[in-house]
């Protein structure tokens, strides 16, 4: 079918209303011959559309003996501009449902080898009624696009109001610090809901935060817990006694200098803080520090050639230097020696002979430890320094892992290891002080 | 970072000089406080046939404090939990400074062929292991045979 089958047809496009005939199957313009069929009067007739031509379903249906056919070809694919075997080709001519999805012009261009591009136009028929009342014919897509923004406004709705809650709850904070009247929200959220963790991103501020806080805030309240008041315990900042009274909040910031909202809410949270606290205590139930004044008070000796051994070389094992004869080094009563500042250092911290675990000092310890205070206890007890016997050594300590009753003295300074300054902060201020210095260790001693 | 002591470097050096059998420690690039590690399954052991991977780093006052380690391979033993930490009294409160990388590493590789379900770090594994040890040590077999293959572990 070539263009020239067209040239008598009206066409749609004209955007003058044609008439369609049923009962003839002619075509006539609306303006030219009115409503009712020329050819034969039939009121049978119908308007064309550009979506609703009802020439489609004639032009197959017919019979050969139909001579008027040839004059009321269908006018469309009029592009004309291609003369590929399949231009026209419509697959779904075949097809008798009115309803059905139709093709009305599909083209195949070869883009490249054994590439295509194909396009093609699709269109349903529907009636005139059904096709006012759902717009443009899109109502399926449009009802499933509403769909899809209610779901997705609904789930930015679950998100947005945890934003929204936490920052009311620290507009209420200042309002209670400055002595207003407090406001106790209750907050509870259907939405609150689990979600996988994401291992690259921070945990997201979920609803279930801010109801537990607003839960135990308001719990406190009606118990009557004073505002403000107990909150600001000695080893909390005056910062924190400023802050509302959120015990939560308090804690978590007093323990790791945290933010608003620090929580666990998955297991792998858990394992990391539980791993952390494995690191911290890891040594707290070695044995406790040697003294200062036992440490300064071992014998210093030059190494001598039998020192040295059968190999003749030997090195401190805790530097692994070599040690050459005529250097200085320190003794402990076990004979195992190491270079001064190398067991200072160790004996600072665990008051046991690297090499077999034997403390530095016999009974005398047990009695400085008894005018010393905590601390040195441990370890000094000749029987307590037996490897099977560090359990119950180190329990005694377990408070002040870095106590030491003669950190004051001057020799102290003299260590040059970066522990005793955690050490003399630790039996300065308390195991609070030290607890947080075991703490940034813990977190900045960490790997990564 | 300040400067790596002496004492590392002699370390690692002779961890490549004169390596353990059946273990090995390579310290990345980038970190030569940080170590890839491989422990071979002791042989008469449940783990036998099975190369571990762990991690392995030094602290910055290592040797003061002890060198933290993890497996990486998954393992079903009692002082080993699902997270790879390892429950060995000389990475804890038993640590010397006299021990090293090499000796640390050569408990651990101990540790795998003596299980001790007295001290558990992995409960349900310790629960099984007393209750069950028959059944403990097959999973044992299996876990290896799965996770801890060389072909799914290449030692680089």
């Amino acid at each position: 079918m070539d263009s020239s089958t067209t040239h008598s047809t009206p066409t749609p496009t004209t955007r003058r209303e044609v008439v369609f005939c049923h009962e003839c199957h002619d075509e006539w313009y609306r303006d030219e011959k009115g409503i009712i069929c020329p050819e034969c009067q039939s009121e049978f007739t119908e308007i064309i559309e550009d979506d609703n031509d009802p020439r489609d379903n004639f032009d197959h249906a017919h019979t050969d003996d139909d001579d008027d056919l040839d004059d009321s070809l269908p006018p469309l694919e009029e592009s004309g501009s291609s003369n590929h075997p399949l231009h026209n080709h419509n697959p779904w001519s075949d097809a008798d449902d009115p309803e059905e999805a139709d093709i009305s012009s599909m083209r195949l261009q070869p883009i490249g080898p054994g590439r295509f591009h194909v396009q093609a136009t699709i269109h349903r028929t529907i009636s005139p009624a059904q096709f006012g009342a759902s717009g443009n014919g899109l109502g399926a897509v449009a009802a499933f696009q509403s769909f899809l923004t209610n779901v997705l406004q609904s789930a930015h709705a679950q998100q947005s109001p945890a934003g929204a809650s936490g920052a009311d709850g620290q507009a209420e904070s200042r309002s209670e610090g400055d002595g207003q009247p407090r406001v106790h929200r209750f907050t509870y959220s259907a939405n609150a809901h689990l979600h996988p963790r994401d291992d690259d991103h921070p945990e997201p501020r979920g609803e279930p935060v801010d109801d537990l806080e607003n839960v135990v805030t308001g719990l406190l309240a009606m118990l009557g817990e004073p505002p403000g008041g107990r909150r600001g315990g000695p080893g909390q900042s005056a910062a924190f006694r400023d802050m509302p009274p959120n015990p939560l909040m308090g804690l978590f910031a007093a323990m790791s200098g945290g933010q608003h909202g620090d929580a666990v809410y998955s297991q792998e949270a858990l394992d990391r803080i539980v791993s952390q606290l494995m690191e911290q205590t890891a040594t707290s139930n070695a044995p406790g520090p040697a003294s200062q004044e036992d440490i300064d008070a071992l014998p210093r000796k030059n190494v001598s050639e039998e020192m040295l051994g059968p190999e003749h070389r030997a090195e401190c094992s805790i530097c692994m230097d070599e040690v050459a004869v005529g250097e200085q080094v320190t003794e402990l009563p076990c004979k195992h020696w190491f270079h001064h500042p190398c067991i200072a250092a160790w004996l600072s911290e665990h008051n046991t002979c690297p090499h077999c675990r034997k403390g530095i000092k016999g009974e005398e310890t047990s009695a400085s430890a008894q005018q010393g205070g905590h601390g040195a206890a441990s370890g000094g007890d000749p029987t307590s320094s037996m490897p099977g016997a560090f359990g119950v050594s180190g329990e005694g300590t377990a408070n002040q892992p870095y106590g030491i009753p003669g950190s004051s003295h001057p020799d102290a300074n003299a260590n040059p290891e970066s522990n005793s300054t955690a050490a003399r902060e630790g039996a300065g201020d308390g195991s609070g002080s030290g607890l947080g210095e075991r703490l940034r260790r813990g977190l900045f001693g960490s790997p990564n | 970072m300040a400067a790596l002591p002496k004492r590392i470097i002699k370390e690692t050096e002779r961890l490549t000089k004169e390596p353990v059998p059946g273990i090995s420690a390579v310290p990345h690039d980038d970190n030569l406080r940080y170590f890839d590690v491989t422990i071979d399954g002791p042989s008469q052991s449940p783990y036998e046939g099975g190369l571990f991977k762990l991690e392995l780093f030094l602290p910055d006052d290592y040797p003061m404090t002890p060198p933290k380690v993890r497996f990486l391979t998954k393992i079903y033993h009692p002082n080993i939990d699902r997270l790879g930490r390892i429950c060995l009294d000389v990475l804890k409160s038993n640590w010397s400074p006299a021990l090293q990388i090499r000796t640390i590493l050569l408990s651990i590789q101990a540790l795998l062929g003596a299980p001790n379900p007295d001290d558990p770090l992995a409960n349900d594994v310790a629960q099984t292991w007393k209750e069950n040890q028959e059944q403990a040590i097959s999973t044992a077999k299996e876990w290896t045979a799965k996770y801890a293959t060389r072909d799914t572990n290449p030692t680089s």
